[in-house]
């Protein structure tokens, strides 16, 4: 009882009565916690966060019909449900249907807005993106072909097909012609150096008033946040199902894969590397603190310590000094991987409990052993001889 | 007596300032390090990002205008094309350089001997250009797909093979029965071919339905010798910024003659554009938004993130050489006593401690710049297989940090020692 109490006193002591250098080593050790625990945070959050910028280059998996009809909503959603929900950014179905503009044949795609634009971020609209029924969004080719721009008027013409009762010939004379017509506002060009600038995009439920009909999709386009083996999983439990064939982009998938991975065994690297030169420093910083107290040691073995109680001395300090400066460090790291993340990838981090333990014991380990050394050399030479101050 | 006095601090206490220069070595490899790849990785990245593909298509510009003219409504015969004999100009752009990769492509609808029509795709594989600037390169759809997954056979060669090679589409294949080392004969209202199918390939889009084959083979079967469909290009741009939006958008001709100079000469996706058009007639080259977008996105956002982390792993150099400088100052006070007490003044006593601290710092900081080298060459290769360029403005940025941060390290620890009384340091307390 007696000698714990002694022991707690004189490592509180010694920080203590010697503050200013006490608070360098402190320093020392929480700049080089904070480095572990901010880095190591990142390290693990950067692939989720990159991942999800990667989803930029638009959908990575593909649903079309297995047999030969449309999907359905109740298809759609079915096979949606084998995806984890967390992870699916967009499911944007697609409808196409050949209309007239201006008596020349067009492809329209009736679509749900608000879905393409997760499903497909990187498509430049000059105007708009429709957000209303009679609005339409325009392929840069097919707006400069009628001259068109935003604002102006235009009008899609759907064929029914001939009406019942018609001959073959009336129909074909266009003299019983049944078509629907229905009148849109440009809101938006759409700009994508792709195919999609030839078509038209209008809402599901315009597509419906057009063309009569509730019919099913053509495709639908999917953008799932997952790592290729995730992603395969999904399309073979999807497959299997039957009524939806689902099928990746391999453009997208494969090369997020190369790209990915190697950013991650960038910033793998870069944190290894950091973090040992850290640690070099910190123990070196505490090598020197340490080193200065040979005097102490030779006083105090003079006085008849034994070296086991040196160093068990020095040990405790330092346990103390690595916990401090490692929970300190924990917090800070925290921090900046959180400001990290909020200009980065605007978005918060999550706090990886596990990483304020491994902090702290990574911080002890570095301030013992670098503690040990100098005390070792101090206890074995003679007391008389570290007093004399050779 | 100076130098002596500081001849003697630096031999004597060998080991000490080994220790605060091996210290200042490691910081400033960091500090090296980090800089280097931090100013790199946007090339790097740009590279790794090449994978995605093309990022501008240069097609012909449209006859629907002359179509529309005098209402031909047979396209066909009034179809516009590219000509071959200018696609070596792409590599004679101002920005040149930047154009890593770029294949010409024909198509056209053959007939398989069964009758049943085919998209047969005309393209470069690894097609070997050397440039009059003594540039060489392969170019074609072996790297331009690179996401393209071989399932039976390989790519062709070009440079190995005999000529009549075709790669067929997974799709394709299954419907026909075809492996590797079968032959299709292809027929069109030009002529017919037999080929030798080098390779299958899963593309996971419309491409597995198509036939690849070399360009003078396809050309041949369309009849449109000389003449090409569409050019893809992938070039290393710069993100977009106001002014490349406002070029893209209004056009070159908005822009001020200053702000048109400095828009050319930036490798901005709409400049690169605007100068392929240059080169080839009547062409519009078009930036492929899906790439050339998020290309732009994602080296913001590492070449940020790289920032951010090279900021704190500067700052922790930082620290981590001051502290240990503050640390070893102060343990000297029993020095600074004895010659406090035998009448130095503070100037003296400042200039002594400086200069010591500021020489150890200069061979710390070599050696460690050249261990920063090491350690951004490593990390070049191991990631990027290839070396990181070192760029010579981190020697002064590096050089400046450790002065200054060697001086503010030892300022407090001086300070404090100044203030002591000597009688106090001597005795011992």
């Amino acid at each position: 009882m007696k000698r714990q109490k002694m022991f707690l006193k004189m490592i509180t002591a010694s920080i203590l009565r010697r503050r200013s250098r006490m608070l360098v080593a402190l320093l020392a050790i929480a700049v080089g916690a904070t480095i572990l625990s901010g880095l190591v945070t990142i390290y693990y959050d950067v692939p989720r966060q990159m991942g999800e910028q990667f989803r930029n280059y638009g959908a990575n998996m593909i649903f079309t019909p297995a047999s030969g009809e449309r999907l359905t909503d109740d298809t759609v959603s079915e096979a949606l449900s084998q995806i984890d929900s967390a992870n699916v950014v967009g499911c944007a179905p697609y409808r196409y249907e050949a209309v007239t503009i201006l008596e020349r044949p067009y492809m329209a795609a009736g679509v749900d807005m608000a879905e393409v634009e997760k499903t497909s971020p990187y498509w430049s609209i000059n105007g708009e993106w429709p957000s209303q029924s009679g609005e339409i969004l325009v392929g840069t080719s097919v707006a400069s072909t009628f001259a068109l721009s935003v604002g102006d008027d235009m009008t899609l013409t759907y064929d029914l097909g001939a009406p019942e009762g018609a001959t073959v010939d009336e129909a074909k004379n266009g003299i019983s012609e049944n078509v629907n017509e229905k009148s849109f506002s440009v809101v938006g060009i759409l700009d994508t150096g792709g195919n999609e600038e030839d078509y038209v995009y209008i809402s599901l439920e315009d597509m419906e008033a057009l063309t009569t009909e509730k019919g099913g999709y053509d495709v639908a386009e999917l953008s799932v946040s997952a790592n290729s083996d995730e992603l395969s999983a999904y399309v073979d439990s999807i497959n299997e199902d039957g009524a939806v064939s689902a099928r990746l982009v391999k453009r997208v998938t494969q090369s997020e894969n190369t790209v990915l991975s190697k950013l991650q065994a960038l910033v793998f690297l870069v944190t290894a590397i950091v973090l040992v030169l850290t640690m070099i420093c910190v123990a070196t910083t505490m090598m020197a603190v340490v080193a200065e107290r040979r005097k102490e040691v030779g006083l105090r073995k003079a006085l008849g310590a034994s070296n086991k109680s040196i160093i068990f001395e020095f040990m405790g300090e330092g346990l103390l000094l690595g916990g401090v400066g490692g929970l300190l460090g924990s917090v800070l790291g925290f921090l900046f991987a959180q400001m990290v993340s909020a200009n980065v990838f605007n978005s918060s981090i999550t706090f990886h409990f596990a990483l304020v333990p491994l902090t702290i014991l990574v911080s002890v380990l570095v301030t013992g052993l670098s503690c040990i050394l100098p005390v070792r050399s101090a206890i074995d030479i003679d007391p008389a001889l570290v007093l004399k101050g050779e | 007596m100076f130098f002596r006095m500081l001849k003697g601090a630096l031999f004597r206490q060998k080991s000490k300032m080994i220790m605060i220069a091996i210290t200042i070595a490691l910081g400033a490899s960091l500090a090296t390090a980090m800089l280097n790849i931090m100013l790199d990785v946007g090339d790097k990245m740009n590279q790794e990002l090449k994978t995605y593909g093309a990022n501008i298509t240069v097609v012909p510009k449209e006859s629907s205008v002359i179509d529309d003219l005098y209402e031909i409504e047979d396209g066909s015969t009034t179809k516009a094309f590219l000509k071959e004999e200018e696609l070596g100009k792409i590599k004679t752009i101002f920005w040149a350089f930047n154009i890593v990769d770029f294949a010409p492509f024909s198509d056209t609808t053959a007939a398989l001997s069964d009758g049943t029509a085919v998209k047969v795709v005309g393209s470069w594989f690894n097609h070997h250009l050397a440039l009059p600037t003594g540039e060489e390169l392969d170019a074609g759809v072996t790297s331009l797909r690179s996401w393209w997954e071989i399932k039976d056979g390989e790519w062709i060669d070009e440079q190995n093979s005999e000529g009549n090679s075709a790669m067929v589409g997974s799709v394709l294949a299954e419907k026909l029965g075809l492996s590797a080392g079968d032959t299709v004969t292809l027929s069109t209202d030009n002529g017919k071919e037999t080929l030798k199918v080098v390779g299958i390939f899963d593309a996971g889009g419309d491409e597995d339905e198509q036939i690849f084959t070399t360009h003078d083979v396809a050309q041949k079967l369309s009849g449109t010798e000389g003449l090409l469909n569409s050019i893809e290009v992938s070039a290393l741009t710069t993100p977009d910024n106001e002014l490349a939006v406002k070029a893209a958008k209004e056009g070159p001709g908005s822009l001020t003659p200053k702000e048109y100079e400095t828009w050319y000469c930036t490798a901005y996706v709409s400049s690169i554009c605007y100068q392929i058009q240059e080169v080839i007639t009547d062409s519009v080259a078009a930036p492929v938004r899906q790439v050339a977008d998020s290309e732009g996105t994602i080296l913001e956002k590492t070449q940020l993130l790289m920032i951010l982390i090279t900021i704190l792993s500067l700052i922790g150099s930082a620290l981590g050489i001051s502290n240990l400088v503050t640390a070893s100052v102060m343990e000297r006070s029993n020095e600074i006593g004895l010659l406090k007490a035998i009448g130095a003044r503070d100037y003296r006593i400042t200039g002594i401690v400086l200069t010591e601290i500021i020489i150890t710092a200069v061979f710390g900081g070599a050696a460690g710049y050249f261990m920063g080298y090491g350690f951004a060459q490593i990390i070049g290769q191991t990631v990027f297989s290839s070396s990181i360029e070192m760029k010579p403005m981190v020697i002064p940025i590096v050089a400046v940090l450790i002065v200054l941060v060697t001086l503010i390290g030892s300022i407090p620890a001086i300070r404090m020692m100044l203030r002591l009384r000597p009688a106090e340091v001597l005795h011992g307390r």
